[in-house]
C-alpha cells in the first residue's frame, strides 16, 4: 500500500507562542484515501495541514521536530513547484488565496508556475471550471463573486494543477447551504471518479462523514483518535465533549445502541438511518 | 442584457467590450499612452498641444468611453488653471523685464501669463493622455503590454498585485465610510481637522489588514508553486498563457512603430530645429499684436 | 524544543535592529507581496489625501508622505521602492501630475521614503517611538528634513515643467513642505506608535535593508 502522507513524531511551535501547536504527531495516509480531520478550534488541524502542504516550514517561521513526508520524500526538501504539483491546498478563506485579477488568471497562475505548456493550459482550465461549475465566471474578478463561487474558484485553481493529494481546509465554513452542497458533491466526484487522496478539515461532519474512509480527531496538538467512520463515531459522548458533532442520525442510533435497543452498524446518512430503522422496527414486529 | 455584462471594467470606469480600442494589441495602446503623455514635453506651441487634446478627446469618443468619466476631471482642470495663472499673476518675476498688460485695477504681465498658458496646454495634454489610457485599459491589458515588452514576470506581477490591492483597500475604505454615514455621519458638516481625524481612523486599520494579507497571500503563492523569480522549478522560461491570447498583428506593429517613430521625430525636430517653439506660435503673434496695439 | 522568548516583553530599540545569533534573514515572497500591498495602500492614501484638499499640484494635505516614511522604516528597500512608485499611480488617478512629472519627482520620493528608514537603522531608533530620542530622530529627520529636501527637489520639477514661475518657488516650497509635514507628523506618528508592534512581529519586517 503506497503511502501518500507520512507524519513522524512531528512537533511545531509558532514564533512568540507559549506552547507547541503540534506535539509529536504521527499519521499515515494511504494513497487514494478520503480522510476527514475533525477537532475543536485551535486544536492544530490547520497547522497539520500546512505541514503536509509544506507551507510549514518553507513559508512560516517557527521551530519544528520530526518529519513530514509526501510520497516518501520529506517536504522540507521539496521546492514550491514540486509540492504544488503533488499537494493541492484550498484555504478556508477563499479571499486569502486570490492573487489574480480575474478567475481565469487565478486558475492559470498555478499552471504557469509549474511549467504546464501553453497548449495544455486551456484544456485544464476548461476541465477544472466544468467540474466546479464556474465556466461562466472566468472573466470576472475573483473578489466580485459570492462566497460559494469563490470557494469553487479556489478548488478549480487547485484541481487544474492535477495534484495527487488535495487538502481542503474548512471548505464550507464561509458559504451558504447551497454552496456547501456543491462543495460536497465536488468532493464526492473527486473520490469516485479520480480516486484522489483527499484530506478535508471540517466541522460540518454530517456532510463529509459518508465520504470518508477514515476520520482523524486532533485535539490539543495531538491525534487523539482515528479510524473508519463507523467505529470512530461510536463514542458519541466523548466526541461531543471535544466539540465534534457526529451526524444526527449516528447520534440517535448510538444512543439506541447504548440502551441495548440496537446492535447493527451505526448509520452515517439519513438513507442508512431509514434502512436501519426499518430493520429495527421489522425485527421488533411492529412494521410489516 | 445589462450594460455591466457587455462592458469591461477599466481602472477609471467602464468601456464597452466591443470598443474599437480592443482591436489593438495592448502594446500598441501603451505606445499611445507614451506618445500622448510624453510628446507634449517637447512641444511648446500651444496650438499643437491643444490639437493633441482634441485628438485625445476624439479617441475617447471613438473608443466609446462614457464621457461622464472624463467630466469628473473638469473641476481639477479649472483648479489647476486658477492655480497656474494665479501664480503667474502674483509672482511674475522681475517686473522690469516684462511687458505689462494693463487692465482695470490690476497689472498683468504678458510673458508669465503666456508661459502659464503654454505650460497649461502642455500639462493638460499629458494628463489627458493618461486619462485616455486608464479609461480604456484594464489591469490585464497593462500586464500583457508589460510582459510583451519583456518586463520580468516578478515586476509585472507586483504591478498587478498593487493595482488589485489598491482596489481592495479602496473598497475597505469606502465600506467603513459608508457604514459611518449610515449611522448619521455628515461629512459635509465636518471641519478640516475633523475630516483629517476621521481619515486617520479609516486608514490605520488598512495597515493591519495589509500585514495579515501579506502573510496569507505569500502562503497562497507558495501553495501555487510560485518562486521569487517567477521561473518554473525545472528552469526555463515561464509559460505565458495570457500573452498567447493576444496575437500581434501587422496593424499592431504599424501602430506601435508609427507612434514610436512619431515621438522620436517630434523630439528630434524640437531639439534640432525648434519648430515647436512657442515663439513660432501664430496665436502668440496675434496676442503680441493685440498687446502692442493697446 | 527550547522555550521561545515570551510574547509580553518586546525588544529595545537596539534589539529591534540587531539580528540574533543563528538568525538568518533573507528576502522572500512575503517581501515582494508586501511591496505590492504597500504600493496599493500608498495609492489609496495618496489619491484620497490629494483629493481631500486639492490645490492644483501642491496638495495642502498629502498623507502619502507618511506612508513613504513608515514604509522605509518597516520594510527597508521594499518600502523605499513602494514609496517611490506609488505616487505614479496616485498622481495619475487624482490628475495631480502627468507621468513625466511623476518620473521627475522620483528623487524627491526617494528621499522622502529613504531618510527615515536610514536614520532609524543607523541610529538604532525604535520604530515604536518609545523614548524622546526616538521622537527627536523621527520628527527632525523623518518628517522635517525628508520633506524639506523633497519639497526642494519637487518645486524645482514644477519650475522646469512651467507649472510655477521661478519667483513662486519659495512659496510653493513652503506649501509643499507644510502640506507633507503636518499629515506626516500626525499620521506617521500614529502609524509608528500603534502599528509598529504588529509589524515587528511579522515576516515582512526588514531588520536590514532587504530582510
Amino acid at each position: 500500500m503506497r503511502l501518500a502522507v507520512e507524519v513522524e513524531r512531528f512537533s511545531w511551535r509558532y514564533p512568540f507562542a507559549q506552547r507547541d501547536a503540534l506535539r509529536e504527531v504521527s499519521l499515515a495516509i494511504p494513497a487514494g484515501e478520503f480522510t476527514l480531520v475533525v477537532g475543536p478550534n485551535e486544536a492544530g488541524k490547520t497547522t497539520l495541514m500546512l505541514a503536509i502542504k509544506g507551507i510549514i516550514p518553507h513559508s512560516l517561521a517557527g521551530r519544528h521536530d520530526g518529519t513530514v513526508r509526501v510520497f516518501g520524500e520529506p517536504v522540507a526538501q521539496k521546492n514550491a513547484a514540486v509540492l504544488a504539483r503533488q499537494v493541492g491546498y484550498v484555504f478556508g478563506d477563499p479571499d486569502a488565496q486570490f492573487t489574480a485579477l480575474t478567475v481565469e488568471e487565478e486558475i492559470l497562475f498555478g499552471l504557469e508556475n509549474v511549467g504546464v505548456p501553453t497548449s495544455e493550459i486551456g484544456a485544464r482550465i476548461r476541465r477544472a471550471s466544468e467540474l466546479t461549475m464556474i465556466s461562466d465566471l472566468l472573466d470576472k474578478p475573483p473578489y466580485d463573486i459570492s462566497g460559494g463561487e469563490k470557494q469553487r474558484v479556489a478548488i478549480a485553481s487547485v484541481l487544474a494543477m492535477d495534484p495527487e493529494i488535495l487538502i481542503l481546509d474548512e471548505p464550507t465554513s464561509m458559504i451558504d447551504p447551497l454552496g456547501k452542497d456543491l462543495i460536497v458533491d465536488i468532493c464526492g466526484s473527486l473520490k469516485r471518479d479520480r480516486r484522489m487522496t483527499v484530506i478535508v478539515v471540517e466541522h460540518n461532519v454530517e456532510a463529509f462523514a459518508p465520504l470518508a474512509d477514515r476520520v482523524v480527531l486532533v485535539r490539543d496538538g495531538r491525534i487523539e483518535r482515528e479510524g473508519a467512520p463507523r467505529t470512530f463515531f461510536d463514542d458519541v459522548e466523548s466526541l461531543i465533549d471535544c466539540g465534534v458533532y457526529p451526524p444526527q442520525v449516528t447520534q440517535v442510533f448510538a444512543r439506541l445502541q447504548r440502551r441495548g435497543l440496537y446492535a447493527g452498524p451505526l448509520p452515517l446518512t439519513d438513507e442508512e438511518g431509514v434502512a436501519a430503522g426499518t430493520r429495527l422496527l421489522q425485527g421488533a414486529g411492529r412494521w410489516r | 442584457m445589462g450594460e455591466a455584462q457587455i462592458a469591461k471594467k477599466t481602472l477609471l470606469g467602464m468601456v464597452p467590450a466591443d470598443s474599437p480600442f480592443y482591436r489593438f494589441h495592448p502594446v500598441g495602446r501603451m505606445a499611445l499612452l507614451i506618445f500622448l503623455s510624453v510628446t507634449p514635453l517637447f512641444i511648446d506651441m500651444p496650438e499643437v498641444n491643444l490639437g493633441l487634446i482634441l485628438v485625445t478627446l476624439g479617441l475617447l469618443w471613438w473608443g466609446r468611453v462614457r464621457m461622464q468619466q472624463v467630466r469628473r476631471y473638469l473641476p481639477l482642470l479649472v483648479t489647476v488653471a486658477i492655480f497656474m495663472f494665479g501664480v503667474a499673476f502674483l509672482a511674475p518675476g522681475n517686473r522690469t523685464a516684462l511687458t505689462p498688460i494693463r487692465s482695470v485695477g490690476a497689472t498683468f504681465y504678458f510673458e508669465p501669463m503666456w508661459w502659464a498658458f503654454v505650460s497649461y496646454c502642455r500639462l493638460i495634454a499629458m494628463l489627458f493622455g493618461a486619462i485616455l489610457y486608464f479609461s480604456t485599459n484594464r489591469e490585464r491589458d497593462t500586464l500583457v503590454a508589460l510582459r510583451s515588452l519583456g518586463v520580468p514576470f516578478a515586476v509585472s506581477y507586483v504591478a498587478a498585485l498593487s493595482l488589485r490591492s489598491a482596489g481592495m483597500f479602496m473598497e475597505d475604505f469606502k465600506t467603513i465610510r459608508e457604514a459611518q454615514q449610515a449611522r448619521g455621519l455628515d461629512l459635509e458638516s465636518l471641519s478640516v481637522v475633523e475630516k483629517a481625524k476621521l481619515y486617520t481612523m479609516y486608514t490605520v486599520p488598512l495597515f493591519a489588514v495589509a500585514l495579515r494579507r501579506a502573510d496569507e497571500i505569500s502562503n497562497a503563492l507558495f501553495a501555487k508553486g510560485y518562486t521569487l523569480s517567477g521561473r518554473p522549478a525545472g528552469g526555463g522560461r515561464r509559460t505565458d498563457y495570457l500573452r498567447a491570447q493576444y496575437p500581434v498583428r501587422a496593424r499592431d506593429w504599424a501602430v506601435s512603430v508609427g507612434l514610436v517613430g512619431a515621438f522620436a521625430l517630434v523630439a528630434a525636430l524640437s531639439k534640432t530645429t525648434g519648430v515647436f517653439s512657442d515663439h513660432l506660435s501664430p496665436l502668440r503673434a496675434v496676442v503680441v499684436g493685440m498687446v502692442a496695439a493697446r | 524544543m527550547s522555550v521561545p522568548r515570551t510574547a509580553s516583553v518586546g525588544p529595545s530599540g537596539e534589539a529591534v535592529w540587531a539580528t540574533e545569533r543563528g538568525e538568518r534573514r533573507q528576502p522572500g515572497i512575503v517581501h515582494v507581496v508586501m511591496l505590492a500591498l504597500f504600493i496599493g495602500i500608498g495609492i489609496v492614501v495618496g489619491t484620497l489625501g490629494s483629493l481631500a484638499v486639492p490645490i492644483g499640484f501642491v496638495s495642502a494635505f498629502w498623507p502619502g508622505q507618511a506612508v513613504q516614511a513608515v514604509g522605509g522604516v518597516w520594510f527597508g528597500w521594499w518600502g523605499v521602492l513602494a514609496g517611490m512608485f506609488f505616487p505614479f499611480i496616485s498622481n495619475a488617478l487624482s490628475g495631480s501630475a502627468p507621468l513625466p512629472v511623476s518620473a521627475a519627482y522620483l528623487p524627491a520620493n526617494f528621499l522622502q521614503s529613504f531618510l527615515a528608514g536610514a536614520a532609524f537603522r543607523w541610529l538604532r531608533v525604535d520604530p515604536r517611538l518609545q523614548t524622546s530620542r526616538d521622537w527627536f530622530v523621527w520628527v527632525v529627520i523623518g518628517v522635517l528634513l525628508a520633506n524639506f529636501l523633497g519639497a526642494f527637489w519637487g518645486t524645482y520639477v514644477l519650475t522646469w515643467f512651467g507649472m510655477i514661475t521661478a519667483s513662486a518657488r519659495p512659496t510653493a516650497l513652503l506649501g509643499w513642505f507644510f502640506g507633507n509635514s503636518v499629515p506626516s507628523l500626525i499620521f506617521g506618528s500614529i502609524l509608528l506608535k500603534y502599528v509598529s508592534p504588529m509589524v515587528l512581529r511579522s515576516k515582512a519586517f526588514a531588520k536590514g535593508w532587504w530582510a
